[in-house]
């Protein structure tokens, strides 16, 4: 069996005793900075890949990777005992997680989330491994063509599914797309848009542009509403749920899994609409459903499987063709491009052991987590007294030396101090900045993949529809565009995202 | 979030776009454009932000057309000490070393809120100052001076 050999070959990428080690460093700052609200995962991410550039590529994305689903996990820490959801994603936990805790079953609620996303990231995992090949196999039909093609998907599908207004968030890719092109066209050599800036001439580093946009631009929109924080702190008894919890909780963690792993693979699904849909289908299929909202265990299980399990695949475009699905996979492109890789539909074919060792470190990464945050929650816990006047004069001072260690240059600074202005106002004109991630970090694929397309065929846009799979993709996209206009499906996604 | 007789977070939207299209178009207007089977480097900035201002001159003229949201009051502390903060390392970073470009830093940025107190600021600036030297030029090796030159 293919599968086994290559879940083998990741295995033992995976097990050698640097990547453990970084798997563990992931898993467990993921967790930290998910227990700690006030930060997403996207400008930890963004800060800690200066860390990441001495180390091997396969590595780097294990500990990266370590980070993202780590921190999945600890935002729901903190959603049971808080009732502040870390991350986007634990918002829903909050709602029985909490009240959970309330009635002095913090201990259950917590030791489900953990059982629940250990069994989603092992079954995810070997979605992740069972749809690789045949998608790999796809891939190495692309030219130029139907890579174009493709990357529009990639771009419109994580617009159309992604919070807020489609049209305003096609119109933040296109913004993207023009900072993608800063820089000196690799065709001609010619500068474009560089203002005569000597560091502009290699193009913007997408992470001072995140961490302004996602990292301090946040800070100072939080800093306008004080959130006061109080943990339920009296009540971990006991960690080790009742035969009756687990029973009630397993038909939950089976269908919240399957939910996920599908919802995690389309682009912008990412880590926040699994969790919400999984609620509502617990809600709906339960026999009681007012007991949700009073402390279910439904409630907590069934999201908190979808959560990781959707956190995982998400994995699967990137992994498989180089498409990133959400902006926080399109950091993990630009740290692979940092490393050399070129991301594209060859990735599988051509790295192997570093595909297959991101996908088995994501199994050994779940167990880790399994194994050591139940008995380190109240390690957790103290780390949640941290008050944010200390918190995030931190967050800034790391912000500043990280962005300045990626080139060791200045410039990068002043461009994440007018990145923090932009995304500021971002924020208070209600606008979500992660499409513009997307367009920045595929920009200059795109434009590369449009120019040598159009050579190939002498300038004849009808390329794009006269190659079959290239027409394919593109009908998708136009379905996708034409749904978006019609009112019940309209509705439908408001319903879904709505929190 | 107040009412309003027009959308301001649209037109304010619109008219940020109009502002980026146009500046593009006037730092590529010496480009060479091409065409479709032989591109210059100025035919994509060109046809993106052509693109950006039609989504802007929309999104400006549907915010004046409708009503709609208001945006939240600006607090000008937060913005103006965290932008203040990081302005300050980008200028002292390079001269005076990390350990004063950080202490400044953490102390600038924490008045962005009033909660802050100052004699617990200063000893957390100086402690993560520390930390900040050691473990990004210590152990991780960035060529940056720690001391002024």
């Amino acid at each position: 069996m293919e599968l086994f050999d290559n879940l083998l070959m990741g295995l033992s990428t995976a097990l050698q005793l640097n990547n453990l080690i970084f798997c563990l460093i992931g898993v467990v700052i993921g967790t930290a900075i998910g227990v700690l609200p006030g930060i997403g995962p996207i400008p930890t991410v963004a800060l800690l890949l200066p860390f990441t550039f001495g180390l091997s590529p396969a590595s780097a994305m294990i500990m990266l990777a370590g980070i993202f689903y780590g921190a999945q996990y600890g935002g729901s820490t903190t959603a049971i005992l808080v009732n502040v959801p870390g991350e986007t994603s634990s918002v829903v936990t909050c709602i029985d997680g909490h009240e959970m805790a309330k009635q002095g079953r913090a201990g259950t609620a917590l030791a489900i989330a953990a059982i629940a996303s250990f069994f989603a990231g092992t079954m995810a995992t070997i979605v992740i491994a069972v749809l690789s090949v045949p998608l790999s196999v796809l891939a190495l039909k692309f030219t130029a063509v139907e890579y174009f093609s493709l990357l529009v998907l990639g771009l419109i599908a994580a617009v159309v599914l992604a919070h807020g207004s489609v049209a305003k968030s096609l119109a933040m890719v296109l913004l993207g797309l023009l900072l993608g092109l800063v820089g000196i066209d690799v065709s001609s050599g010619v500068a474009r848009m560089t203002f005569g800036i000597a560091a502009l001439s290699d193009g913007l580093d997408f992470v001072p542009i995140a961490m302004g946009l996602f990292g301090l631009g946040e800070i100072i929109a939080n800093l306008e509403r004080p959130a006061e924080r109080r943990v339920v702190s009296q009540s971990i008894r006991s960690l080790i749920p009742s035969w009756g919890d687990l029973r009630a909780a397993f038909p939950a963690v089976v269908r919240g899994t399957a939910l996920g792993s599908v919802l995690g693979v389309l682009p912008g699904g990412g880590a926040a609409l699994p969790p919400f849909s999984s609620y509502a289908l617990e809600k709906k299929l339960a026999r009681d459903p007012s007991r949700f909202g009073k402390g279910a265990i439904e409630g907590v299980a069934g999201p908190e499987a979808a959560n990781n399990a959707g956190a995982q695949t998400s994995f699967i475009p990137l992994l498989t063709l180089g498409i990133p699905a959400n902006a926080l996979m399109a950091l993990m492109i630009g740290a692979l491009m940092m490393q050399g890789i070129q991301p594209g539909p060859q990735i599988m074919t051509e790295q192997p052991k570093l595909v297959w060792g991101v996908i088995a470190s994501m199994w050994v990464g779940n167990l880790m987590l399994l194994i050591i945050n139940l008995p380190l929650i109240g390690l957790w816990v103290s780390m949640l007294k941290i008050p944010y006047r200390l918190l995030f004069p931190a967050i800034v001072l790391f912000c500043c030396i990280g962005t300045y260690g990626i080139a060791n240059s200045l410039f990068n600074v002043w461009l994440m101090m007018g990145c923090a202005l932009i995304g500021y106002f971002f924020i208070k004109i209600g606008v979500e900045p992660a499409p513009l991630l997307l367009g920045l970090v595929l920009g200059p694929q795109l434009e590369e993949n449009f120019r040598r397309a159009m050579l190939i065929a002498d300038g004849d846009f009808t390329v794009f529809l006269s190659r079959p799979i290239s027409a394919v993709i593109l009908a998708v996209v136009a379905a996708l565009l034409l749904a978006m206009l019609s009112p019940a499906i309209l509705r439908t996604r408001k319903e879904a995202l709505a929190e | 979030m107040t009412r309003s007789r027009i959308d301001v977070q649209d037109l304010l939207f619109g008219l940020f776009f109009v502002a980026v299209a146009t500046g593009t178009l006037v730092a590529t207007r010496n480009l060479t454009v091409g065409h479709a089977a032989d591109m210059g480097p100025g035919y994509m900035p060109r046809v993106v932000a052509l693109a950006l201002m039609a989504f802007g001159l929309f999104f400006s003229g549907r915010g004046l057309w409708r009503a709609g949201r208001g945006i939240a009051p600006i607090q000008l502390r937060p913005l103006l000490a965290i932008l203040a903060s990081v302005g300050v390392f980008a200028l002292t970073a390079e001269r005076l070393g990390l350990a004063i470009a950080s202490v400044a830093a953490v102390i600038l940025a924490s008045f962005a809120t009033r909660e802050g107190r100052l004699v617990e600021t200063v000893a957390f600036a100086i402690v993560l100052s520390g930390a900040a030297v050691l473990l990004f030029v210590k152990l991780l090796g960035l060529p940056i001076p720690i001391w002024p030159r």
